[in-house]
């Protein structure tokens, strides 16, 4: 299908009155999880799981998606009103955006970060629309080797990408794999781990387990913390940027766009690398740096660009390969299947309505965003009065309905509430439910591919790395592998010496930003709660997001040339 | 086709017959059920009826029960509520039919084969003589189809590279407890043509392996999707499943290919019921099926080509269940 055609029959959806409404709902919605702190895009998406089984699977991605999108948005006004990042992805916008607030300039940061949003988010959209169709038409030559590759790859990327502690991001994703194994084996037919629980045999409903971890655990841990909302500092006036301030940012902006956009179709990648990379990138190339930290408006428009982009262009790997790349698109590929929609390289031709009324309906919501979030800022601030308690007690309620009702089945609200506990232990024990879950899902694609590979070429382990495409990608791998290791052991050894520019700015900001106890967040995009107003309670990280900064930028176009 | 009326009490002896026959010490439980149900026989059914359907909604077993349930609505005059109960390939439904009761009105949506070689395999909570099946909905063959550029054009080219060489054609199957699974394990074991079939998850990842050149060929249920590709001219098919051949897809049957046996791997969905059903419930339901499938939207919306050409009443359905459980079983049970 032409493009164009492609385009217009989008919009036809798109613009539907009902989907017109869900992506209102689903930008709505976002803007006011974006806000308050106890909730991000992840465990939203998570609870809302089992409403979408209800509505036609295109308006069900399109009021998700807009989840996502619109979170990056939502997450903007605390963090610069109130230094309280609404969810992870907008941690880096509190350094300067909060100084601009404190210098009467908090209406030129939120407006910069909305028009940065919007541009960032276009011209993602523009990047998908063009790189999506050629992507698929690649992906029906990928054979099993290639998921193998990619999927191993995204579970690397997971565990090295923005990770304090890459050990237990490991620890994690293997339990994920391991728990991907229960059920029937695909090839043999034998049940595995099921423990003659008819239950189990098509192995944990990641539904379940997502809402488990995320909903659940996310809840536990913020009713624990009894955080009461700040008064409102300072008054919001004069959001319309002045021309001096799009002359600052323009730059900025332009870079966020194209760092977000191809960070987010890294597996792995998504709004918080991408954030804290275009925040690196700004620092390092102004002309003097140090204005950062003390209300640069770069600092805010770069990385408010960059996160949106990369929310948008995370959908090519969903749409066009069946791979989700984080866990917020984890949960939207658990949404389509919920619904009878596989995910891959057959996408665009066989259900192009899913495909390009999602592109289409992500213009529209980005629109609606920009009309939202200027006027609307002072009503969004009012919803940090919510007490946790209430929204807590509201949400479990709605968990344990909505998993009910995707199986009708008992044993997934046990399924939730065990899950639940286990990811608020994991959480307050510094482990990330991230990791766990994208290798739950990327698990069964990487067993099913590893083992139908051998099959086919019966036995011989060669096939990963005599194609050209697993070759290079298992090269890549080995790239990542190696880098990071050299990368960790010069900056043990430079430690004590000064170190380079780039990278010290963001070891700073992993200190002021990184709360306690919820180490590594800011790698899987969610865990949007985490910071849950206590960004300054930071441990003494040393650098780990600069050289996550600066991995990430290096493996950037990766998946784009395989 | 269209079958005289006149067969009805035949039939229905018939089905009190197979019933006995393959209920075993079921038997008193059957005539116990009939007994009761005597006095409210001429009125079934006089409320609401619950039809399961063990797969997840949206899928082509639920758009088959939705369809046949909005009929049965109509022409029995009782609201009939379709409830998916989805899990361990369709026990989890049959599980929660048979715990319905068997007076009639909780009444799954089976797919045959899964429904009778699940128990076969595992212990997953019921037997294939927990359930009596009613009549047949729909019937979708499978097809062992090639790729567009791929060098086999014939069947006959296809299995002679594959007798000489053994194990190096690979065949993409929906599953490996599928009878496409089964049907060409029966083709190496009976008939010494070995390839390996590679377990694929569903329709479009097969779609993609075959059009990707993944491997050399799938066998797959012909649904609408893999109709329109054979149309569009992506798939070639070199044979087809059932006993007899298919009007609507141009190639030999696996029978005339030169593998009489290989005659099981068809897809049947189809009405059943707990054990133990009155038999004239089972008989209202026979005729109402039936009339059901003469309807054109009805035909319409379960696709022409899958409403089978002779109407399969509970006799004929559960002549089929035999069949395969014969076939199968051994397989199964290794």
């Amino acid at each position: 299908m032409d493009i164009l055609d492609g385009l217009g029959q989008g919009f036809s959806v798109a613009l539907d009155p009902t989907n017109l409404l869900y992506v209102f709902i689903g930008v709505l919605i976002g803007t006011v999880i974006g806000v308050l702190p106890g909730l991000g895009p992840t465990a939203t998406i998570a609870l809302l799981l089992p409403i979408t089984y209800e509505i036609e699977p295109v308006t069900a991605v399109i009021m998700l998606a807009g989840i996502y999108y619109g979170s990056m948005y939502g997450g903007t006004i605390t963090s610069v009103l109130l230094q309280l990042p609404g969810e992870a992805a907008s941690v880096v916008t509190t350094f300067d955006g909060y100084q601009m607030a404190k210098q009467g300039r908090a209406g030129p940061a939120l407006g910069i970060a909305a028009v940065g949003s919007w541009i960032g988010g276009t011209v993602s959209i523009v990047g998908l629309v063009l790189l999506a169709p050629p992507l698929a038409d690649l992906a029906v030559e990928f054979g099993d080797p290639e998921y193998v590759a990619l999927t191993a790859l995204g579970i690397l990327l997971v565990t090295y990408l923005g990770t304090r502690h890459p050990v237990k991001s490991l620890a994690m994703a293997a339990l994920g794999l391991l728990l991907a194994t229960v059920g029937q084996d695909l090839i043999t037919g034998t049940n595995r781990f099921t423990f003659g629980s008819i239950s189990l045999f098509d192995g944990f409903d990641f539904v379940a387990v997502a809402m488990g971890l995320f909903g659940v655990g996310e809840i536990l841990y913020n009713v624990e913390k009894t955080e009461k909302a700040q008064a409102l500092k300072s008054k919001i006036k004069d959001i319309w940027p002045s021309r001096k301030d799009f002359k600052d940012s323009s730059g900025a902006i332009a870079r966020g766009s194209v760092l977000g956009f191809f960070l987010g179709v890294l597996p792995g990648g998504g709004g918080v690398i991408s954030s804290l990379a275009s925040y690196g990138m700004e620092k390092r190339r102004a002309k003097d740096p140090t204005r950062f930290g003390k209300g640069a408006i770069e600092g805010v428009a770069g990385p408010e660009t960059a996160n949106n982009a990369s929310s948008t262009s995370a959908f090519i790997p969903l749409l066009t390969l069946g791979i989700p790349p984080n866990v917020v698109l984890a949960l939207i590929f658990g949404a389509l299947l919920l619904n009878g929609v596989q995910p891959g390289p057959q996408l665009i031709d066989q259900q192009p309505e899913i495909f390009w009324g999602v592109i289409a309906s992500m213009a529209v919501g980005n629109l609606m965003l920009l009309a939202l979030n200027i006027p609307l800022v002072g009503f969004f601030v009012q919803l940090l009065r919510v007490r946790a308690g209430i929204l807590a007690a509201f949400a479990l309620l709605v968990t344990m309905a909505g998993v009910f009702s995707v199986n009708n089945d008992v044993f997934d609200m046990w399924v939730v509430l065990v899950f639940g506990i286990i990811g608020w232990l994991m959480k307050k024990t510094g482990f990330e439910p991230g990791p766990l879950v994208l290798a739950f899902v990327l698990g069964s694609i990487l067993e099913e591919s590893f083992r139908r590979s051998m099959l086919i070429s019966g036995g011989e382990v060669s096939i990963f790395f005599t194609r050209p495409m697993s070759g290079t990608l298992f090269a890549l791998m080995a790239l990542v592998v190696i880098w990071s290791t050299v990368q960790g052991i010069r900056r043990r050894r430079r430690r004590s010496r000064p170190s380079m520019p780039g990278e010290e700015d963001l070891a700073a900001t992993g200190t002021t930003a990184e709360p306690e106890g919820t180490p590594g967040y800011e790698n899987t995009d969610d865990a949007a709660g985490a910071p849950a107003g206590a960004p300054r309670e930071g441990s003494g990280s040393t650098g780990a997001p600069g050289s996550t900064a600066s991995k990430a930028q290096d493996g950037g176009p990766g998946p784009d040339r395989g | 086709m269209r079958r005289s009326r006149s067969t009805w009490p035949v039939l229905i002896a018939a089905t009190t017959l197979t019933l006995a026959a393959c209920g075993g010490d079921d038997g008193e439980s059957t005539t116990g059920g009939g007994g009761g149900g005597d006095a409210a026989a001429s009125d079934y059914p006089t409320e609401t009826i619950n039809l399961i359907v063990p797969y997840a909604a949206g899928g082509p077993t639920d758009l088959a029960a939705r369809t046949i349930g909005s009929c049965l609505e109509e022409e029995l005059g009782q609201t009939v509520v379709v409830e998916n109960r989805e899990g361990a390939s369709g026990s989890v439904g049959m599980q929660a039919m048979i715990a319905g009761g068997n007076d009639g009105y909780t009444l799954s949506l089976i797919a045959v084969p899964a429904s009778a070689t699940n128990p076969l395999q595992d212990d997953v909570g019921y037997t294939n003589e927990d359930y009596v099946p009613i009549a047949a909905v729909t019937e979708i063959p499978s097809a062992l189809i090639v790729g567009e550029g791929s060098q086999f054009t014939t069947a006959e080219e296809f299995f002679t590279y594959a007798e000489e060489n053994p194990g190096e054609l690979n065949v993409g199957v929906p599953g490996t407890t599928t009878s496409q699974a089964m049907e060409l394990r029966r083709l190496a074991e009976e008939y010494g043509v070995e390839v390996t079939p590679v377990p694929f998850t569903g329709n479009a990842e097969m779609t993609t392996a075959i059009l990707g050149g993944n491997v050399d060929a799938i066998f797959i249920n012909s649904s609408q999707d893999v109709l329109e590709n054979i149309d569009a001219g992506s798939f070639v098919p070199l044979a087809v499943s059932p006993a007899e051949p298919v009007d609507y897809i141009d190639a030999p049957t696996l029978a005339e290919s030169g593998f009489e046996e290989l005659t099981s791997s068809v897809s049947v969905f189809g009405l059943a019921a707990p054990a133990g059903v009155p038999d004239d419930v089972v008989s209202t339901l026979e005729e109402t099926v039936d009339t059901c499938l003469q309807k054109d939207e009805v035909r319409e919306q379960l696709g022409e080509q899958y409403v089978p050409d002779e109407f399969i009443d509970s006799e004929a359905f559960s002549a089929r269940i035999d069949d395969i459980v014969e076939a199968y079983g051994p397989i199964l049970q290794e």
